[in-house]
């Protein structure tokens, strides 16, 4: 136990005493969410569009002045040239769009921009429809009033030459003529009523990447720093004196564990504050179990570190292994769809710890599930951490062949 | 008579190169055993056989006569041919954590880590990170390290390389000392002048013990003027 706690105070004073690593373990994710934050967080911009020949086009009023800028033709295909407008619209054959195409993401903004005006022509057209329906019918009752007028005259006229053919012809009429009505249209609402389970229309693309790219920065950070220190420790000769010593396998492994696991304690709470109360990520969910997620994950990276940095003969080797641990992670993390990868890579997936810390924050700060909703993504990091720290403890064995 | 340390018939081989062939040495009670060798013949690897930290194809060791164990190596101070010390602490840390890893405590500890630091001459250094240590200065922290719990015996792979001969004087008359109160100790080197000083000394070439007696039996039995010599009869050259 002693041994234990010996290993562990020595870490700790190392980690405290060297800051460069201290600031690189604590500081260095926050800058960098930081930064993701502002990259994902901001507000999209609008697109930059136009129309041309608008002149004659009863469309106009659905183009605002505000969003789209009058052009000629020639004005308008230089600006798209130049990559000013990212679009213009032709109102001439109604409705042409060019795109300037280049840039997918903008693409998408202009389309979205002009469907939105779309829906404005479709009003017009509707409302057009409706006059016009409406000047027909009040035609067509002025035939029929004009005809009535006639009827009265020839009534009249039959009336005074044969009141008995008139009244045959009475017998036989479909009772009285019926005025028609027009029923007030209700074509012109076309807003969608949205409601939300989960999050709201604030949510924005940092929101949803968040949880997972904290995952990823504690697990990058914890995975560097704890895999070199580990790592130095047989290549400076260190590990080689404790293995000249008493100390037990499992002190050395567990005290590295305990010792950086204080770290990670300070580590997670700092982070976990700072994304919560400065970022202001959309958190619905309890503090505590965000923090109790990224602490655990903190402890299968840094187990999962001490057994890569077995494989690694020098800080260059173990730095290889981040395009093999750590890339993958990013893009299995679950930042992007997974569902439709085929099954092998889905298999990988599902044996990245980060896939299931995005999981769990996704429950907790989106979702606001409690206990219930992580439980199980937790017992998974846990199950990894407890697998690699086994490991390393018989990957030991090996530096200790004769006595053990 | 007991032996410290005693290994029989050692093999090994890395890939297709043998590093040694058949080598048996017996460390006995209270003396000091030069290993000596061109570098490349094998010492470290038979250091690190004997201790335990890597198996042999073949052949036994034991560590005070039983196979080695964890409880063995209490009485055991290594030290390895590289420094092996945290750069990250002070000189007072390393040695502290190594006496708390060979289970010193409270008191004991603290005054076993100044009396191991004076025999070094680091006294003065101890509150100095180790980082800002000179080479001389890390080589005799290590040392320190290696006898801060005051073993009975004693696998030092060139504690002096790299120091000045003042000071190399000094860390042998502290090696004399050391037998003085009951250790025994295998110490590797290259420096011919060491080689007077140890009790017995083995030649290592090869993977083969070539030659293994006191240093004056040795010049006497081959008829040169110093042991080093013996390496170049051994060769085929004309003295």
């Amino acid at each position: 136990m002693m041994n234990l706690f010996a290993m562990a105070r020595r870490i700790i004073r190392q980690i405290v005493r060297d800051k460069r690593t201290l600031a690189l373990l604590i500081i260095a994710p926050l800058i960098i969410l930081t930064l993701v934050w502002y990259i994902f967080g901001a507000k999209t911009s609008e697109p930059n569009l136009a129309i041309i020949n608008y002149e004659s086009s009863d469309l106009v009023p659905a183009f605002k002045k505000a969003d789209y800028e009058r052009m000629t033709p020639l004005q308008a295909r230089r600006a798209l040239a130049d990559n000013k407008i990212d679009a213009y619209v032709d109102l001439k054959h109604p409705v042409a769009v060019h795109l300037e195409g280049s840039d997918p993401s903008r693409n998408g903004l202009a389309i979205s921009k002009i469907q939105k005006s779309m829906q404005a022509v479709q009003r017009i057209g509707i409302r057009k429809m409706k006059n016009q329906f409406q000047e027909m019918i009040k035609n067509q009752q002025q035939a029929i009033r004009n005809q009535q007028q006639i009827i009265r005259q020839m009534t009249g006229a039959l009336k005074h030459y044969s009141p008995s053919a008139l009244s045959g012809i009475q017998l036989n009429s479909p009772g009285k003529a019926q005025q028609v009505k027009i029923a007030p249209s209700s074509g012109e609402k076309t807003h969608l009523n949205v409601t939300y389970l989960h999050g709201s229309d604030e949510l924005n693309t940092f929101d949803s990447f968040g949880p997972a790219m904290v995952g990823i920065f504690v697990f990058l950070f914890i995975f560097m720093i704890g895999g070199v220190s580990f790592l130095r420790e047989r290549t400076t000769g260190t590990l080689d004196r404790l293995m000249a010593s008493p100390i037990k396998n499992y002190q050395i492994i567990w005290g590295y564990m305990i010792g950086f696991g204080l770290f990670v304690i300070l580590q997670s709470f700092i982070l976990t504050c700072f994304i919560v109360y400065v970022l202001h990520i959309y958190n619905v969910g309890n503090l505590f179990n965000v923090l109790v997620i990224v602490f655990i994950l903190s402890f299968s990276a840094l187990s999962l570190s001490i057994l890569m940095s077995t494989a690694a003969k020098n800080e260059l080797q173990m730095f290889q292994f981040i395009p093999l641990v750590i890339v993958p992670q990013v893009f299995l993390s679950g930042l992007f769809p997974i569902e439709t990868l085929p099954g092998w890579v889905q298999t990988i997936g599902s044996l990245m710890p980060v896939h299931y810390s995005t999981d769990a924050l996704r429950n907790i700060m989106i979702r606001g599930t409690g206990f219930s909703g992580w439980w199980l993504d937790g017992l998974v990091l846990l199950v990894f951490s407890l697998v690699f720290i086994t490991i390393n403890i018989f990957a030991l064995r090996a530096s200790r062949p004769l006595a053990s | 008579m007991t032996y410290p340390i005693k290994g029989e018939h050692l093999h090994k081989h890395y890939k297709k190169q043998v590093v040694l062939d058949d080598v048996s040495l017996t460390l006995h009670e209270g003396e000091i055993y030069g290993l000596i060798g061109p570098s490349g013949a094998g010492k470290t690897t038979l250091v690190k056989i004997l201790l335990g930290l890597e198996k042999a194809d073949s052949g036994t060791v034991q560590l005070f006569e039983q196979p080695p164990t964890l409880h063995a190596f209490r009485s055991l101070g290594y030290m390895a041919q590289s420094d092996a010390l945290y750069n990250e602490l002070s000189a007072y840390q390393n040695l502290e954590f190594f006496a708390s890893v060979q289970g010193l405590r409270g008191k004991e500890k603290k005054e076993r880590i100044l009396e191991a630091a004076k025999h070094v001459n680091l006294e003065n250094a101890l509150k100095k990170n180790v980082a800002q240590f000179s080479g001389g200065m890390r080589r005799r922290l290590s040392l320190a390290a290696a006898l801060v719990h005051e073993p009975r015996l004693y696998l030092l792979d060139e504690p002096t390389v790299g120091l000045d001969p003042l000071i190399r004087r000094n860390i042998w008359t502290l090696f004399q000392y050391l037998k003085g109160k009951g250790a025994s100790m295998i110490v590797t080197t290259h420096v011919m002048d060491e080689v007077a000083r140890c009790d017995r000394v083995g030649l290592l070439s090869e993977g083969h013990i070539i030659a293994e007696g006191s240093p004056e039996a040795l010049i006497q039995e081959f008829n040169v003027s110093s042991v080093e010599d013996i390496f170049l009869l051994k060769e085929g050259a004309h003295l």
